[in-house]
């Protein structure tokens, strides 16, 4: 009779215990996200705040870098977040490669892990033995809608340079990839591809001096669109109203321009909403839902003018 | 040893004698080889336009140097200016499109706030730099960070944009094929080059360069001097957020990550002594157009991005060589 008496007692209190850290203990979303002095991942962040606050249900952490090279610190932002025993971790991983050892200790320690924007490599995957699905936009078809936004007004044979994100960033890479997509499809004359760091004053120069060079460019892929503004730019200082650019993100400076004709394209990925979707799909395994498999692509939209 | 005063110490290194003169003639003659090299390899080089395109490239670093040359001179340098020239350039943003003013109300308002923000910047970091006798080195470091924080802060990491047409057509407005943006650079040059040789201001930051202790023993404050380098540093800063704004157009939080680099090789290039005490602001410019003609020049050529990075690596640890010897073989 005691015993049960005891039982009954432990049982309650146990549930009440269970149910009090329940109340306080939603579930816990470490986000890590690349460089937040990029517009982007800033956008991105305060898309993800937003709907922390609209759903109201899980918590978030939310965890920066320096710069894009930083990739070291979201390496201890992982370990932090195990240490702190958070229930998922999304990453937008810096670096495809070194960020898989670490993922694969966060997953062993029963974290649900979505990896998002940029994909993590396949060859290291494997190698790990890591089973992760990727959820984002194909940079790599979202830069092919621009560049054929392009081809189609140029037509077969037209003259067009590359200006590319930063060398050995994967955005960056696979965005230069599909303009060259775009090159081979339409039989295009690709003349020069050089990088300018993302940047605009750098874009304006290199870009400016590519045109001397090449004074008969017709066209411009810029793998970004602060880089565009730069092409732009220059095209207006040289005075030539007859070439083409098409630029990438879909900020906001570059509204006017797609708008009276400047610009010819630029590719939205709504990135407001994609950490925000990730989390969501990280929620949803983390309430007993099936794993994520493969790739689960993200929306990407062309922006043209009127 | 004896000890020089202030002043003596000034003249003896002075960039006014004849061994000054064929210092910046070598570097000269350097830059005169680099033009006449491109010019036979590339069609495209000597022609108007192009002149034009180099000139509006250099005229951001250019400014950038001829601050950086006064901190290098009294021995320091100033790791901060492209950093100070974005948090400038954000606050001058939102200065120019506040609503309710006229175009030329915020124009003007935007000028005051990039200056404000970079001779605050600058005097901060010459009074920590010289009250505590830190290296400043560190201490612009910390600004480095510190501007660019704030930058971003301000700005909330977004590009500003649409400012008055009367500021873009300054940007780009040409006279007889010369920017103006370079024409206010080379004025900068030239008041540079007036204030280090013909006053004693001047003169003085040359003999805390080489000798801060004499300069003290003279009865002067080398405190005070330090500080107004360090500002005079910052004001470059916030002219070349104005200028990189009428140019571009836009304010961006993420503008002139590693000009300050850029900006210090045109000072070392251009033979200044990174110990200080030795080097002249002419120099300064003609190191901006050493770095400037080669990055458009190896693009003309058709030179790879990481060929031409490895290149002017190559030009900028030549320099402080030749500097070496010109150091040993002009000493008294």
């Amino acid at each position: 009779m005691k015993f049960k008496k005891f039982a009954v007692a432990a049982a309650t209190s146990l549930v009440m215990l269970a149910s009090a850290a329940q109340a306080e203990d939603k579930p816990v979303v470490g986000l890590i996200m690349k460089s937040l002095a990029n517009e982007f991942f800033q956008n991105m962040l305060e898309g993800a705040k937003a709907h922390e606050k609209q759903r109201g249900d899980y918590k978030l952490l939310a965890v920066g870098m320096q710069n894009e090279t930083d990739f070291e610190s979201q390496i201890n932002a992982v370990e932090n977040f195990i240490t702190q025993g958070v229930d998922a971790i999304v990453v937008a991983p810096a670096d495809s490669r070194a960020m898989v050892r670490p993922l694969k200790k966060a997953m062993a320690a029963g974290i649900v892990v979505v990896n998002f924007d940029v994909a993590l490599d396949e060859e290291v995957k494997k190698q790990q033995g890591v089973n992760l699905a990727f959820v984002g936009p194909d940079n790599r078809s979202g830069a092919k809608m621009a560049g054929d936004a392009l081809a189609k007004k140029l037509g077969k044979g037209g003259k067009v340079v590359i200006i590319e994100g930063n060398p050995g960033a994967d955005n960056g890479i696979q965005r230069a990839r599909g303009f060259r997509d775009t090159v081979a499809e339409y039989g295009l004359d690709l003349v020069d591809s050089r990088t300018a760091h993302w940047e605009t004053e750098e874009a304006n120069s290199v870009f400016s001096n590519m045109l001397t060079a090449h004074p008969d460019i017709q066209g411009v892929m810029a793998a970004n669109d602060s880089m565009a503004i730069g092409v732009v730019k220059a095209l207006e200082s040289a005075g030539r109203d007859d070439i083409m650019v098409v630029g990438f993100d879909n900020i906001d400076a570059v509204g006017p321009m797609i708008y009276d004709g400047r610009m010819l394209a630029t590719v939205d990925q709504f990135g407001q909403a994609m950490a925000a979707n990730a989390i969501s799909m990280a929620l949803e395994v983390v309430a007993g839902g099936p794993d994520l498999e493969g790739w689960v692509t993200t929306p990407i939209e062309l922006v043209v003018g009127k | 040893m004896t000890i020089q005063t202030g002043d003596e110490v000034a003249q003896a290194s002075g960039n006014f004698s004849i061994r000054t003169v064929l210092h910046n003639a070598g570097i000269g003659l350097a830059l005169l080889a680099l033009i006449l090299f491109f010019s036979i390899f590339t069609e495209h080089f000597l022609t108007a336009n192009n002149i034009t395109n180099i000139l509006t490239q250099v005229t951001i670093n250019l400014i950038l140097a001829v601050g950086m040359t006064f901190v290098i001179l009294i021995g320091g340098i100033d790791l901060s200016v492209g950093s100070v020239m974005a948090f400038a350039s954000v606050i001058a943003g939102k200065a120019i499109t506040l609503a309710g003013l006229g175009p030329f109300e915020a124009i003007v308002l935007a000028v005051i706030a990039a200056t404000a923000v970079g001779v605050v910047c600058g005097a901060i970091n010459g009074t920590i730099t010289a009250r505590w006798s830190l290296p400043s080195f560190i201490i612009t470091l910390g600004m480095l960070n510190i501007a660019r924080g704030a930058a971003l802060q301000a700005s909330n990491a977004q590009t500003i944009y649409s400012f008055p047409l009367a500021f873009e057509d300054f940007g780009s407005a040409m006279f007889y094929g010369v920017p103006v943006v370079f024409m206010v650079a080379l004025a900068l040059v030239f008041i540079a080059w007036f204030i280090l040789n013909f006053t004693v201001f001047g003169r003085l930051l040359y003999g805390i360069g080489n000798n801060e202790e004499a300069v003290r023993l003279a009865g002067h404050s080398v405190y005070r001097y330090k500080i107004a380098a360090f500002t005079i540093c910052g004001l470059t800063a916030g002219i070349a957020a104005v200028v990189y704004m009428a140019r571009l157009n836009i304010s961006s939080p993420i503008a002139g990550i590693g000009f300050e680099l850029n900006a210090i090789a045109a000072v070392i290039i251009g033979g200044t002594s990174l110990n200080g005490g030795r080097g002249s602001v002419i120099g300064t410019l003609i190191g901006a157009f050493i770095i400037g003609v080669l990055a458009n020049g190896l693009i003309l050529i058709g030179l790879s991005d990481f060929m031409r990075q490895m290149i002017t690596g190559v030009v900028i640890i030549i320099a402080v060589i030749l500097d070496y010897y010109r150091a040993k073989y002009t000493r008294r």
